[in-house]
């Protein structure tokens, strides 16, 4: 959208009649906001665009003046008269304009849910989640877009989710090309002497990158000493100068011309950082800054820049470089990488910017300072030895109980504890013979054994072959029961529909649980209010389940009490909603659901199949239970304000 | 091609700890006479040990005040008991029962009536896992370790926590509990530790034919167990006992920083400490005026 | 890869292919019931405990019910080796299977259940005998006298003190294993170097074999021998035994027995008698595999070197089979396997497997905790230096052409193909390439076309 925002004068008008309020009405993308002019009146207006569901307007020609008629989703309607048509016009366009988007965005899987600040790239992850989980997707739009939960709500017990899908992004930027500046070779016509090197911002860059002293010769020369044009005619000279491998030439024009002179000689700067690096390398062992790196001043090994012939000339040693240095260098400056984040369009900002970056390193490692102290923390750090110390990755968090005693005394006592009177019912070895006779009886059947010796035959062939049989058959039929594999379940016999329907009301009903416990104890009224939305829903699912074998009788139990607490709470719309769906039509529609798996579930499997479904009504009961208790409890409390919470 | 060598051996070498339950109030009611249950067992055991002879049985008793090792096929093998009227292993492992009971009688005098006639399975199992530790650190080669607990009395809640722990560890280092219950009711105990731990857990229909039971299911090794069904009960007792009053319960509270559960609400977990939170009630009241409402 | 199809590990298959009333006879003796109890499969062990004390048939479908999916072959190798043994006897009947236990064994092994084992003969007491090796010196003595036998099977020259075994006896276990042309010395065959990799107790049940069949030459019941060795195997190892429990067969057996390495023989001042070692009570432990398996002795590092740790003259022999020795110390041979010493050892029959298995098998405990205990750079250069060997695959084929018309090159060629032995043909100039097994078939077709 080309302008997020629109402000015009106009008047608020509460109803047609009204002469309404002069002010000024901005609208964004998320609200329209009106203020008056008289600051002392009351027709001030804070609306999120969210509750807006359409826009009327008055034609221009007719006799009416512009009106522009907004209709919340409450049947209300704010009434803006402006001066002119054309604001009208503009209005009613930016109006169309956020409806039509606010509606296409929740027709995909949405998360513009506007009360919270949410970055674009956060919502995108949402998005994206959700769209690569469809259950995701289902509880989602089963409770959010329902209103039974916020998006917040949802959200924060998948922060892990998140979390996870968002360090997946790293953020990767272009380094520098690996290869060196000096590859960059001249283009030469042929017949005149005149050489022509091809500069873009970025080889510029890499220069100042891998030399500094042109970087500095740059800022303190351009513009105010030469133009940039001379600065690179200069430079690219002494480039030429070395590429040619004439160090005399070199020498003796340097000795003419201070400027160039800088170029030719050795880079003060990298020699100084060199050296500094040195200083602070560990002690210990760091392999990518050894000595290596000072011997800037010793000529090279015998590796020759183009591989040609190079002949010692110890007085003009000052003009050459060595092609060892050039790479150590180039390979840095690559490694790096680049810190520089500009456009590059400009040779000046490009030379600044790369200055403020290396400025900020450089205070970084000033920072780090204090070598002497650091260095030997750190060769004490270091001198432990590995090797010798225990590994210290335990895989366990060990359990610690704060005061053993605690534990093992209390354990001691539950021991020690008689507990029978809350157990005689299910004791059932009722001790008739007195420990003495009881072990006298153990000791004989010993010295039984000892004079007879084993029982033979141990088994009676017949008991043998009865208890076989028995077990072969007891296997044969758990194998059909539950299948030719052992690991298989109950679940993957059922189709798969219905297997599909059950896991679904499970995690519909675990996410809600998880919301609704996660709510006490209540503290304010907002949760207070969420328990009841977790609730109804909850009561739903469970009617969804139930329905279909719950008597009578109790089904109106669970009606009535979903009824309570809507006849407290008419205000929050959602649950009236529910009212409806509860005690509608769709009650028959919620018993079909359970009829459904019922009648498609193979007989064989029913019985299986309401076993996998008991935990789930279990942990429902108890939920209402806690729920039924906590409201006794708070009406028992504060019978004085009924509504304590409205 | 043959791998790396592995600390165990080849197939089928068992290592079978098994803890014979010999509470006497629990024999004294059972319509399995002692001596019978003895000549089952003792027979089984003989099998297992003819079976490889790198095979091993270790047994426990579980007493009614104390439990101790019986037998210990490594070390007991002495011939000075021959005298051909039964295997050479089974005087040796009569004697040291016999002592056993004796000494298990002797500590009975100063229990109070009224407790429920269960066996120190804890106990016993405790000692089986530690028996089963030492093999692990022994030396280089050790057979597959199992426990088999062969069980009449029934369980007593007190002991839960100890018997989860030992159930844990066994699942920990991969050692699976059989477990045979030949009381009247079934032991959740059992159940839960055969389930945790991968192993199998039975309740004879005949008890005359016990031997058959042991051969037919118990005395198939780890090896063999990959390859052969092997009877699942049909549901498994998950309920667990509180740790506050030993009662077993469906439902209850759980610490929610260490897992201990508790059958009634409490200000602060026994076990580690934890402070939870206020009763509901009284909080709603004091701290809904000073937090800020979040409107929705 | 060439397989090592010589040595039958399992001498329970000898035991096997007994026939059926020396089985029968074998099943008489207790101790046999159980040592063959304890050779059979894990699976196999269970059927019989489990059907032990049923005395009707059991079907085999009743059988199945217990095997899961994957355990299908399994079940169907226990079942054949009890057959195979007699254990389980088949009733066919009503086109259904049954199977029953052998009732002799059935009964033994009850009897073996309840009462016990007991043997022919009460160790000595201890005043009688003098003084009885420690275990350790046992275990000692066995290995060397086994080390000191194997050295002289394969070369006869360089055992320090050579066995009592004839040289016709000798010359019967070195059959197969060694062979000898006109005045060479004798080299090891093929199987001779699978015979050397492998662990001792295979080794052991190769050589018992062996001369069990040869006895059986020379008049003695081979059932009685191996009766006499599986019941050997239940003394006690380190009890002395006294020679006069013993027949004259056994007598004799019995210093053939110590040779090996199985027994010590000791004389007292009245009485002699006999001490079985490791090697003796082992002969019935599961003859499956490697239970026994001794401490390795060999590090391989990823340069192609190899350190063993070993005073053996045996193992430097082994070794020397496919690797360069380069020097040897008290304790410990240094060597490197290159392509040459493979080479030879591929020349000679050895696997490259073969090989890689002795290296992994006899890791150093060192080395063999870790993975894998033999570097992959070396296994793998093993494996790759004996596929360079076989490159170039020989097949023994006969070249035909001339046919006279494309009628009979055509059916030529079809008859090749139906016996999957066309190798190559060129239908326009019709010519072909037949494998060499069915040249037979191929003239015969000819001919007949021919007429």
């Amino acid at each position: 959208m080309a302008s997020g925002h629109v402000t015009k004068r106009a008047k608020y008008k509460t109803t047609i009649k009204d002469p309404g309020t002069p002010g000024t009405l901005r609208m964004t993308l998320e609200k329209i906001l009106f203020v008056p002019h008289n600051p002392k009146s009351a027709g001030k207006l804070d609306v999120e665009f969210r509750f807006i569901k359409g826009q009327k307007h008055t034609k221009e020609g007719s006799s009416k003046p512009p009106w522009l008629n907004l209709t919340n989703n409450q049947n209300g309607s704010f009434i803006f008269e402006f001066e002119n048509y054309s604001d009208l016009q503009d209005c009613r366009d930016f109006v169309g304009k956020v409806l039509a988007k606010s509606g296409e965005v929740s027709e995909k899987p949405t998360v513009t849910y506007p009360d919270e600040q949410l970055s674009a790239a956060e919502m995108e992850l949402r998005i994206k989640l959700l769209r690569e989980d469809s259950e995701l997707q289902k509880l989602h739009k089963q409770f959010v877009l329902s209103g039974v939960l916020t998006e917040a709500e949802f959200w924060a017990t998948r922060k892990k989710l998140l979390d996870r899908e968002a360090n997946k992004k790293t953020k990767q930027r272009l380094g520098f090309k690996s290869a060196m500046i000096s590859d960059i070779k001249p283009s030469t016509d042929g017949r005149t002497n005149k050489v022509t090197f091809n500069l873009t911002p970025e080889i510029i860059l890499q220069i100042f990158a891998e030399k500094p002293a042109v970087h500095r010769a740059f800022l303190t020369y351009v513009p105010n000493k030469m133009s940039e044009r001379d600065f690179w005619t200069k430079y690219f000279r002494a480039e030429y100068l070395h590429s040619t491998k004439n160090s005399v030439a070199a020498a003796a024009e340097a000795a003419e011309d201070e400027e160039l002179a800088v170029f030719l000689k050795q880079d003060d700067i990298l020699a100084s950082e060199s050296r500094s690096k040195i200083r602070r390398v560990d002690p210990t062992l760091d392999m990518d800054a050894d000595e290596g790196d000072d011997y800037t001043h010793l000529p090279d090994h015998g590796i020759f820049r183009d591989g040609s012939k190079e002949v010692t000339e110890s007085e003009n040693e000052l003009y050459r470089r060595t092609l060892s240095q050039d790479i150590n260098r180039h390979a840095a400056v690559v490694l790096e990488g680049r810190a520089v984040d500009v456009e590059l369009e400009d040779t000046r900002s490009v030379a600044e910017a790369l200055a403020r970056s290396k400025q900020e390193s450089s205070t970084k490692g000033e920072s780090y300072g204090d070598t002497s102290r650091e260095r030997l923390d750190r060769v004490s750090r270091m001198t432990e030895i590995e090797d010798l110390q225990a590994p210290n990755n335990l895989p366990l968090a060990p359990l610690c109980i704060k005061d053993p005693r605690d534990y093992f005394d209390s354990q001691q006592v539950n021991a020690l504890r008689t507990s029978g009177d809350e157990l005689a019912g299910t004791e059932q070895i009722k001790c008739s013979l007195s420990s003495q006779e009881v072990y006298g009886s153990l000791r004989e059947s010993i010295s039984v054994i000892k004079a007879m010796g084993l029982k033979d035959p141990i088994v009676k062939p017949e008991v043998a072959h009865q208890v076989f049989d028995a077990l072969t058959q007891s296997i044969s039929t758990t194998k059909y029961n539950i299948g030719k594999n052992p690991q298989e379940s109950v679940l993957d016999r059922l189709p798969k529909k219905i297997k599909e329907e059950l896991l679904h009301h499970w995690t519909s009903i675990l996410e809600l649980l998880r919301h609704f416990w996660a709510s006490y104890p209540i503290t304010t009224s907002y949760l207070y209010t969420k328990v009841n939305a977790a609730l109804v829903l909850t009561l739903l699912s469970y009617q969804k389940l139930e329905a279909g074998k719950q008597t009578e009788g109790c089904h109106v139990t669970y009606l009535s009490t979903a009824r309570v607490v809507l006849s407290n709470y008419p205000q929050v719309p959602f649950i009236s909603s529910l009212l409806f769906y509860l005690l509608g039509s769709s009650d028959a529609k919620a018993s079909y659901v359970w009829m459904e798996i019922k009648g498609s579930v193979p007989s064989d499997l029913r019985h299986q199949v309401s076993l996998l479904i008991r935990p789930m009504h279990q942990a429902l009961d108890a939920a209402i239970q806690h729920y039924e208790a906590d409201m006794q409890k708070r009406s028992a409390r504060s019978g004085e304000r009924p509504n304590g919470y409205a | 091609m043959a791998s790396a060598p592995s600390k165990l051996y080849a197939d089928d070498v068992s290592l079978v700890v098994v803890l014979v339950d010999t509470n006497p109030f629990f024999w004294s009611a059972s319509s399995l006479s002692f001596s019978q249950f003895l000549s089952h067992v003792l027979a089984f055991l003989n099998a297992i040990l003819t079976l490889n002879q790198l095979n091993q049985v270790v047994v426990i008793a579980t007493g009614y005040n104390s439990c101790n090792y019986i037998f210990d096929s490594s070390s007991d093998l002495n011939q000075s008991f021959e005298n051909g009227r039964m295997p050479v292993m089974c005087s040796s492992l009569l004697q040291k029962l016999e002592e056993f009971l004796i000494k298990d009688e002797q500590l009975s005098k100063e229990v109070p009536e009224g407790r429920i006639k269960s066996s120190l399975l804890s106990g016993s199992l405790s000692m089986a896992l530690c028996y089963i530790q030492r093999v692990f650190r022994s030396g280089a080669l050790h057979p597959h370790p199992r426990i088999l607990c062969l069980q009449g009395s029934p369980d007593g809640p007190e002991q839960y926590v100890a018997i989860m722990n030992a159930i844990f560890s066994a699942q920990r280092s991969m050692v699976p509990i059989d477990s045979c219950y030949m009381g009247a009711q079934n032991s959740a105990f059992l159940q839960q530790a055969s389930y945790i731990t991968g192993g199998v857990h039975h309740k004879p229909q005949h008890l005359d034919g016990l031997f058959q039971y042991l051969m037919t299911i118990f005395a198939t090794d780890l090896h063999s167990r990959s390859f052969l069904h092997l009877p699942k009960p049909v549901g498994v007792d998950f309920r667990a006992s509180c740790f506050c009053h030993k009662n077993t319960i469906d439902m209850g509270y759980i610490c929610s920083v260490c897992l201990s559960i508790f059958c009634k609400h409490h200000k602060k977990c026994s076990t580690c400490g934890s402070v939870f939170g206020q009763a509901q009630s009284e909080a709603a009241s004091t701290s809904d005026k000073k937090r800020k409402t979040p409107e929705t | 890869m060439p397989q090592v199809k010589i040595i039958a590990k399992n001498f329970m298959d000898m035991v096997a292919s007994l026939p059926a009333i020396k089985l029968d006879m074998l099943y008489r003796n207790q101790f046999i019931c159980e040592a063959i109890l304890r050779s059979m499969p894990p699976l196999a062990k269970k059927y019989v405990l489990q059907m032990l004390y049923i005395d009707v048939p059991v079907t085999a479908k009743s059988l199945e019910e217990w095997v899961l999916a994957d355990g299908s072959s399994k079940h169907k190798v226990a079942i054949d080796r009890l057959i195979q043994l007699r254990i389980l006897e088949v009733i066919d009947r009503k086109k259904e299977t049954s199977y029953k236990l052998n009732p002799t064994f059935q009964t033994n092994l009850r009897k073996h259940l309840i009462y016990g084992g007991i043997l022919p003969r009460e160790p000595m007491p201890s005043n009688v005998t003098v003084r009885l090796p420690t275990s350790e010196e046992l275990d000692a003595y066995a290995h060397e006298q086994w080390e000191c036998f194997l050295l002289q099977l394969i070369s006869s020259g360089q055992a320090e003190k050579p066995t009592n075994f004839s040289s016709s006896m000798m010359r019967i276990f070195q059959r197969g294993l060694l062979c000898q042309r006109e005045k060479e010395a004798p080299r090891l065959t093929e199987s001779g170097f699978q015979f050397l990799l492998m662990d001792t107790n295979a080794q052991l049940w190769y050589i018992i074999r062996e001369y069990i069949s040869n006895s059986e030459e020379q008049g003695v019941d081979q059932a009685d021998l191996i009766a006499f060795l599986l019941e050997l195997s239940f003394h006690t190892t380190g009890e002395a035994y006294n020679m006069n429990t013993l027949t004259d067969d056994q007598r004799a057996m019995i210093k053939d027995l110590s040779d090996l390495g199985l027994v010590k023989l000791q004389q007292g001042r009245k009485d002699s008698w006999f001490i079985p070692t490791k090697l003796a009570t082992n002969l019935s432990v599961s003859l499956t595999d490697s239970s026994s398996r001794k401490q390795g002795f060999v590090v391989v590092e990823t340069n192609f070197r190899m350190y063993a740790y070993s005073s053996s003259k045996l193992h430097c022999e082994i070794l020397r089979l496919f690797s360069r020795v380069e020097y040897q110390l008290p304790n410990l041979i240094v060597g490197a396997i290159t392509k040459e010493s493979l080479y030879n050892a591929f020349e000679n029959g050895i696997a490259a497997e073969q090989i890689i298995t002795f290296l992994q098998q006899n890791a150093h405990p060192r080395v063999a905790e870790k993975l894998p205990s033999v570097p992959e750079n070396v296994t793998d250069q093993i494996r790759l230096w004996e596929t360079d060997l076989n490159r170039v695959e020989m097949t023994p084929a006969h070249f035909y052409d001339d046919f006279p018309s494309r009628d009979v090159f055509e059916a030529a060629s079809d008859l090749a193909r139906v016996h999957c032995g066309l190798l190559w043909e060129d239908a326009k100039k019709m010519r072909m390439v037949v494998k060499a097994e069915i040249h037979m078939l191929m003239r015969e077709q000819l001919r007949g076309q021919n007429k």
